[in-house]
């Protein structure tokens, strides 16, 4: 731990961006109860954490491919497990992401929790810093503590302040995702004992270099324990049952964090590690996966168009949109790679804005049901216009964030296989045809006559959703802020997994074959 | 020179009025919208002049918008003489249509609102002609489809409106399916989206005697142009688009937006040329939906939607000459197309405005006296859409048919009947209009000078349009088969006239002829009022069963039912019966206990020793 | 005096190695003397006996410094071996002592129990026990230790007399105690019977040539002995009952002291004796694990009463170190080692607060009794969840390192299947702890923690001298691990 002081000393500023969080957590805990300072010192602190986190991007855009800023201190020595966290390209964004996202369930906090809020600006603090972690480990081991930290405040939150049924979809959401992760922590272990180590540079170096080969055997045990654990917080189909609940039931920025960073704990972890460290099992069982992943898209769309609440509505949506990340990341190629990092952060911005409304919402009816609204854009002409503008986001209209990322995992999928871009590429349709009538329901037509007034924003409204929507249409339009530090990543990981090489790409109606391997190769020479 | 001006002078319009609009004046608002189309139609005619006669494509670059891989895809810009077409036709149909929106819209709510969706579109629109790539005229079709779908939906408090906003975009959506798996088959096969690029590539290819990879793709596409073009079977949005105020339905769904899927066939023309049977898929959705449509406008009341059918049967026409590899034919109609069917949807406006919102045939009449400019101008209009010689619209529909009747006789006879159909609702709708005496109940008066105007100004290119001959302009790109066989021209006209004097004899010299022709036709007559009962099939056949199923299968069925109350709860439930069994087991009565105690360790001795008998 | 006389006189050194042991024995007797003669609150006897404690923890230092050098430094005619590993496990079982007694001092004046002292001796007496226990060398020893330790432990489960459950729960553990204790008596009798000695190392050195089957039974028997005190199934049927009906404090001790006691019996036993053996019972004791963690687990997911819940947990958890034991590696050692301090402190914390909670004659012990919680006593309700959290195996918890390190050590044993079936129990018992977070933090306050006053400083000393032993062994696991790693080699 005390080289974590040295790190900070020598102004590393992924150490800071790390430990503001957790300083955060013990700062609001310590404040007195009545009074508006634990909000005050959350604030800060998520901001402070924002500020860090942007320090980070420059090294990473210097040499995107190999991790920058990083913190290597010895933790338990007896096993070698060493507190190794660095940031690449892929990485990056998602720590960018959270720390964006925090202060503004924090400030969102302030008008949308009526009770007890110190508390929940102190879980707020440490789902941060669990957060942060899971994204910056580059030890298993490191990884699935922080994993376990990210969950506990979630599920406090989902708990503590949820809806009438909170307590068993809580427990529900802890135990099933608990059952996952324990899974993780046997492969963990197991490679533990194959590879003598917990390190994953390391561990990626032996094994795509060949010096230590796992049996087919093996890395099925590692892949199937890792894939449970981050298909379950993804999620990919059948294993999303707790989200719909889990989302219906957590209280506003409990949720707007949910699905926006949690979700892509899942899918960062399969592109991370699954992948990456039991690439032949991966290999293996791409076509299944694949196949849940499609049947999540279509059917998640399907499930969303009937849905009579907004938040549930929302959820399938978001579920089905994640099942087109983990597709992308299963075609195993550049454009499924980068759309699938690429998507992560836009999908994150666009659901959280539109979770973020739907706050708002909330707040003024104080129902969800989408029967309780109806022409409301004529009293709130500028909430409307918002969440229209957040609405075609999702839907993936070009010129908001994910379109881009939606067409590069579409494409990758569809140089992998192009049946799968058949399937995926219906939940486009449907999800306009869901998003469209919620909206109509709600916003568009007569006024709904059980409602006399209805607040239009307010300052304290646009403050966060004003930088959501300047990042929709900059991710939209100028990707190429983004783009190349992801690319060189992916690329890397890609290689090392020596799956591009092996894997010949199969174009059904177009005849002609893509091999993924000089898709790397070019992006390479690109830069 | 910035071709990037040209689109963005509308953006910054459409930014102005959209996040100041409210505040601004009216006068205002009108100098920003107007202006800044204006200013691109300026650009437009200034960057034409100095790279004019557009022998050379000129390309401009801007910025890297999507790099992964091998696949690159910039911000480029490029005109060549198609596009020129384009751009004078957008810009000058859309600078026209603006200017006279500031007259209909005056009295509406939102008018700031109106005319920052128009320079949006405006905007999305140019975007798609100037596009170099496929993507990037992606991006500007999606967005004037998002444009019209807001302006559709102008008049949000109407559940209709809403309605038929909700329709146009998804199921543009639908088509746009086919068209990004034609993006991605065109990526997989070509690693680029250029234009350039591909057509380069694909020159070696050779043309497809089958449906092969090319023919796919092509077709892919196609179903992106169906959508956006209202063909056969995705026209069902565009007569409902009209719920959207009339400047929107002439501009977009006459105009620009819906020729912007004729558009994309002739710019990819070098895929087409490459695979004749998608082509002839092509010409032959287009010849059907002229037909088809042509049949339901004879029987529609609404004036907006007569036109609108009519629209869609124009550009049935403007595919069967694409299909048919007489691109610059279609072009042409495009272009005359988008005269007299905007001076049609104006005119009609000035009429609905004139009447106060009235748009049904039935309460119109005699108005040719009370409104003579919209009499006139409209009356030009219908003669060059019947195709009346001379007019701008004989010209270009003579180029497609006489293509139609090198290659494949049937088209040929079909499209010149259906352009005597086509004459014959026209003119039955401007009959109704002008002729017999007044049938409605509001006080009609001619409309201001600012509608009025353009009118003028259209009506002289729908009458003079013909003598810019584009095929001719087009020929470098498409080289035109000089064809002066004179039949065609003669057989087509002559059908346009039979279909306009037919209309007379009904609806001006014996109008009472009308209604017993309707008792004639009887159930024929119903069924085209009723559009052939398309939008009934699709809702029974699609939209109702995915709801349904939806509902009750997947959400109660398999979801809440099947996996979650199923799978994951009775898994809780199962290991929670162990635990009761358990707990049941715990009987707490020590001699029970104590036996359990006494039978365990029996039995572990007895298994220990069985097990190590082996063992010496 | 003949030479042969002077050599049956052990060497003063022997009484040294022995000295906690002494102190403890002397210290209990005197709390003993102290309480017949004294009148009014006997808390003091508490603060003299926690004296006693330091006093006998201080004797234990050196053995604990000098630890892992020490190598087996057998006693008293090879009765006693003071080695690393007994040194190691006589320090947990002080420092169970310590806590135990810290968190029963205001226990029992709540309950103004008329011989409160009694309590304090138990408790010192039961550790003299389960200290001689941890450094027996000849199987009778381990008998004798086993029994001083039990019977002070039976006593302590029925202390407050006049209370129905406590006597229940005393009859039936002494009962049912002494009842496989005479199981653990049969196998020596075996023992010596085919070795000629009852000491540890003549029957380690008889092992390897002459191995009969019979020698099988007797390790049987033995072990029937052993695991009715762990409470591995199938001979844990106990366990519930006597944890619910036993003073909350006692409970407490019972799952931690006596334990880990026995598990070092057992290692000592099966690592070093029966080692050679080990082919034979080692599918054995793959069974009683697995089965073990499934009836803890599994049983304690209806449960209602927070002490019975525990009970179970207490036997899902022994499952866990009965892993380790199958891996039957010197990593399985020192894994258990460290699991069963981070067990004690957890379960030692957790009974404090249960038993506070409690509140007089223990009316309160429903899990829903421990309703909001978190809004009355806030740091109460959060040093609970550290030690909830922590049975449940969060991260940065001792109990979670301890989990890890015994499925590390099954898993370099190959212990594949039986490492994902622990873990998927360790998944299905977050349920029903979560179900005491659920209670604290989710719940309005009701009658049990409405009328809750602050705990008093003895308890919470305790339960923050736990908590911080919780989170310490979570953050900083490496000092504790590395010397259980080299109190393990001395085992041999």
């Amino acid at each position: 731990m005390d080289s974590i002081l040295a790190a900070i000393l020598s102004a590393n500023y992924l150490a800071i961006t790390l430990l503001i969080p957790l300083a955060g957590f013990f700062v609001v805990t310590a404040a007195p109860r009545r009074s508006r300072l634990p909000f005050f010192y959350a604030l800060i602190s998520s901001l402070a954490a924002f500020v860090a986190a942007l320090r980070l991007i420059p090294p990473v855009l210097a040499h995107a491919a190999n991790f920058t800023s990083e913190i290597d201190s010895p933790w338990v020595e007896g096993l070698k497990i060493r507190l190794h966290m660095g940031v690449d390209g892929i990485s990056l964004w998602l720590i960018l992401l959270t720390t964006l996202l925090v202060p503004m369930a924090v400030w969102a906090t302030e008008k949308m929790v009526k009770e007890r809020r110190k508390s929940f600006f102190a879980m707020l603090m440490l789902f941060e810093f669990g957060l942060i972690g899971v994204f910056s480990a580059l030890d298993m081991f490191v990884f699935y503590v922080f994993w376990e930290i990210a969950l506990v405040p979630m599920y406090l939150l989902v708990g503590g302040w949820g809806g009438p049924n909170r307590f068993k979809v809580s427990v529900k959401f802890f135990v099933y995702t608990m059952a996952g992760s324990v899974l993780m922590l046997g492969s963990v272990l197991y490679l533990h004992t194959l590879t003598g180590s917990f390190d994953y540079p390391e561990i990626l170096k032996a094994v795509s270099s060949g010096q230590t080969s796992l049996s087919s055997r093996d890395q099925m045990l590692i892949f199937v324990g890792l894939l449970a654990a981050f298909a379950v917080k993804a999620p990919v189909f059948p294993l999303h049952t707790w989200l719909p609940n889990t989302y219906a039931e957590a209280p506003m920025p409990a949720t707007f964090l949910l699905a926006a960073v949690m979700s892509k704990m899942g899918t960062y972890g399969l592109l991370r590690y699954a992948i990456a460290l039991a690439p032949s099992a991966a290999h293996r069982l791409a076509p299944w996966i694949a196949v849940c992943a499609i049947i999540g898209i279509v059917y998640g769309a399907l499930l969303a168009l009937v849905q009579t609440n907004i938040k549930r509505l929302l959820a399938y949506s978001s579920f089905s949109h994640v099942g087109v990340i983990v597709l992308g990341i299963f075609a195993f190629d550049q454009q499924g790679a980068d759309g699938a990092v690429y998507q992560m952060l836009a999908h994150g911005i666009s659901t959280g804005a539109l979770f973020l409304l739907v706050g708002y919402l909330e707040s003024r009816r104080h129902s969800l049901e989408i029967a309780d609204f109806g022409g409301i854009a004529g009293l709130a002409p500028r909430l409307a216009a918002v969440f229209s503008i957040a609405l075609f986001a999702s839907v993936g209209l070009p010129t908001l964030c994910n379109f881009v990322g939606e067409f590069l995992l579409l494409q990758g999928a569809a140089l992998a296989n192009f049946n799968w871009a058949i399937w995926a590429a219906l939940g486009v349709i449907l999800s306009a045809s869901y998003m469209l009538w919620m909206y109509q329901r709600v916003f568009l037509g007569k006024l709904n006559v059980a409602i006399e007034h209805f607040q239009d924003l307010q300052w304290r409204d646009w403050v966060p959703i004003v930088p959501l929507l300047l990042l929709m249409v900059w991710l939209g339009c100028y990707t190429q802020s983004f783009m190349p530090s992801i690319s060189m990543a992916t690329s890397q990981l890609l290689d090392s997994t020596n799956m591009n090489n092996q894997y010949r790409v199969k174009l059904d109606a177009a005849g002609g074959g893509v091999n993924a391997i000089n898709a790397v190769a070019e992006v390479l020479h690109a830069r | 020179m910035n071709l990037w001006l040209i689109p963005f002078c509308p953006l910054i319009g459409f930014l102005l009025n959209g996040l100041l609009g409210k505040r601004f004046p009216k006068q205002l608002v009108n100098i920003i919208a107007v202006g800044s189309v204006a200013a691109s139609f300026g650009l437009v005619l200034f960057s034409l002049s100095k790279i004019y006669p557009v022998d050379s494509v000129v390309t401009e670059h801007g910025f890297t918008w999507i790099q992964s891989g091998m696949l690159k895809i910039g911000f480029d810009l490029t005109v060549d003489r198609l596009t020129a077409v384009m751009l004078l036709v957008v810009t000058g149909v859309g600078l026209l249509i603006h200017t006279y929106s500031i007259g209909y819209m005056e009295h509406e709510e939102g008018y700031a609102r109106f005319f920052a969706y128009l320079n949006l579109f405006m905007f999305f629109m140019l975007l798609l002609v100037l596009a170099s790539n496929l993507l990037l005229l992606f991006v500007g079709w999606e967005g004037v489809g998002l444009c019209s779908y807001l302006l559709v939906g102008f008049y949000f408090k109407e559940k209709f409106a809403g309605d038929a906003a909700n329709k146009a975009f998804i199921v543009n959506r639908i088509g746009d399916f086919g068209f990004m798996l034609g993006i991605f088959l065109l990526v997989a096969r070509f690693r680029t989206l250029d234009f350039g690029a591909i057509a380069a590539a694909v020159k070696g290819v050779p043309i497809e005697t089958s449906l092969g990879g090319l023919g796919v793709i092509t077709l892919l596409l196609f179903m992106g142009a169906c959508g956006k073009s209202a063909q056969l079977p995705l026209y069902v949005w565009l007569p409902d688009a009209m719920a959207g105020p009339t400047p929107v339905s002439a501009l977009i769904h006459a105009a620009t937006m819906v020729t912007a899927g004729v558009y994309m066939v002739a710019r990819m023309s070098f895929l087409y040329d490459h695979a004749p049977a998608a082509m002839h898929v092509v010409a032959v959705v287009g010849l059907l939906t002229a037909v088809f449509a042509a049949t339901i406008g004879l029987a529609q009341n609404d004036i907006k939607k007569v036109f609108a059918y009519s629209t869609v049967s124009q550009l049935g026409y403007m595919f069967l000459g694409v299909g048919l590899g007489a691109y610059s034919a279609g072009i042409f109609h495009l272009m005359t197309h988008a005269f007299f069917k905007a001076l049609l949807f104006l005119g009609a406006g000035s009429v609905i405005h004139g009447l106060s919102g009235e748009q049904d045939l039935r309460h119109m009449g005699g108005l040719r006296k009370v409104m003579p400019v919209t009499f006139y101008t409209l009356g030009i209009a219908s003669l060059s859409i019947s195709g009346f010689p001379f007019f701008a619209g004989f010209f270009s529909k003579d180029a497609i048919l006489s293509a139609a009747y090198e290659s494949a006789p049937w088209m040929f006879w079909t499209g010149a009947v259906t352009a005597g159909v086509t004459a014959f609702y026209v003119f039955r709708a401007f009959f109704l209009t002008f002729f017999g005496k007044y049938r409605g109940h509001h006080h009609p008066h001619e409309s201001p000078l600012v509608m009025t105007f353009p009118l003028m100004v259209l009506a002289a290119f729908s009458l003079g349009g013909g003598f810019l001959s584009v095929p001719h302009w087009l020929a470098p790109l498409f080289p035109v088969a000089e064809h002066e066989a004179m039949q065609p021209m003669i057989i087509s006209a002559s059908f346009g006239i039979a279909g306009i004097l037919l209309a007379t004899l009904i609806y001006v010299v014996q109008p009472s002829l009308s209604d017993s022709l309707k008792s004639a036709a009887g159930p024929i007559y119903t069924l085209l009022v009723n559009k052939y009962y398309v939008d009934e099939l699709y809702s029974a056949t699609i939209v109702r069963p995915l709801n349904a199923i939806s509902r009750t299968v997947l959400w109660r069925g398999v979801d809440e039912g099947l996996i979650d109350t199923g799978l994951v709860n009775g898994l809780g439930s199962a290991i929670q019966s162990v635990g009761s069994v358990l707990r049941r087991w715990q009987s707490g009565s020590i001699r029970n206990y104590a036996t359990w105690i006494l039978a365990g360790s029996l039995l572990l001795i007895f298994v220990l020793g069985l097990a190590t008998q082996g063992a010496r | 005096m003949p030479a042969s006389l002077a050599g049956l006189i052990p060497p003063v050194a022997d009484y040294l190695r022995i000295l906690p042991e002494i102190l403890l024995a002397f210290f209990g007797i005197a709390v003993m003397m102290l309480e017949a003669v004294s009148r009014g609150k006997r808390t003091y006897l508490g603060v003299i006996s926690l004296v006693g404690i330091a006093a006998a923890f201080v004797t234990n230092i050196p053995g604990l410094i000098a630890g892992p050098l020490i190598g087996p430094e057998t006693a008293f005619h090879r009765m006693l071996v003071v080695d690393g590993f007994g040194i190691f496990f006589r320090a947990v079982i002080i420092g169970v002592g310590f806590l135990s007694t810290l968190a029963s001092l205001s226990y029992l004046d709540r309950e103004d129990s008329r011989a409160g002292g009694e309590f304090y001796s138990l408790i010192l007496f039961s550790m003299v026990g389960q200290c001689i226990m941890v450094t027996a060398d000849d199987l009778i020893m381990v008998f004798i230790g086993l029994e001083i330790s039990s019977i002070a432990t039976y006593v302590m489960a029925g202390f407050l007399r006049d209370d129905r459950r406590n006597n229940e729960s005393a009859l039936k553990y002494f009962l049912l105690g002494s009842f496989a204790t005479a199981f653990l008596l049969y196998g020596t009798a075996w023992i010596f019977g085919l070795v000629g000695s009852t000491n540890l190392e003549d029957i380690r050195k008889w092992m390897p040539e002459n191995q009969t089957a019979i020698i099988s039974v007797a390790v049987a028997l033995v072990f029937v002995g052993l695991a009715f005190k762990v409470s591995v199934a199938p001979f844990q049927m106990w366990a519930p009952d006597v944890y619910q009906g036993a003073p909350a404090p006692a409970s407490g001790f019972m799952s931690a002291g006596p334990k880990a006691a026995a598990f070092a019996v057992f290692f000592r036993l099966f690592m070093t004796s029966f080692l050679p053996i080990h082919e034979r019972w080692a599918w054995l004791m793959w069974g009683c694990a697995l089965g073990t963690m499934f009836v803890g687990n599994l049983g304690a997911l209806l449960q209602t009463n927070v002490k019975r819940l525990m009970g179970y947990s207490s036997i899902a958890h022994a499952g866990y170190v009965m892993v380790a034991l199958t891996a039957a590696s010197s990593i399985g050692v020192s894994a258990a080692m460290f699991y069963l301090v981070s067990y004690a402190l957890m379960n030692i914390g957790a009974f404090a607060v249960i038993g506070y909670v409690a509140s007089r004659h223990e009316r309160f012990v429903r899990i829903e009794d421990l309703a909001g919680l978190g809004r009355r006593e806030p740091a109460t309700a959060a040093l609970l969840s550290i030690f909830v959290f922590s049975l449940i195996g969060v991260p940065l918890t001792g109990g979670f390192f301890g989990k890890f390190y015994v499925f590390q050590a099954a898993l370099n044993s190959h212990l594949v299947w039986l490492t994902i079936l622990g873990l998927v129990n360790s998944a299905i018992a977050a349920y029903y702890y979560l179900r005491i977070i659920v209670a604290i933090y989710m719940r309005e306050p009701d009658v049990a923690t409405m009328q809750l006053e602050a705990p008093p400083f003895s308890l919470r000393l305790a339960m923050w001298v736990s908590a911080i032993g919780v989170l310490g062994l979570g953050l900083f696991p490496s000092a504790l691990l590395q010397f259980a790693t080299n109190s393990a080699a001395t085992l041999r």
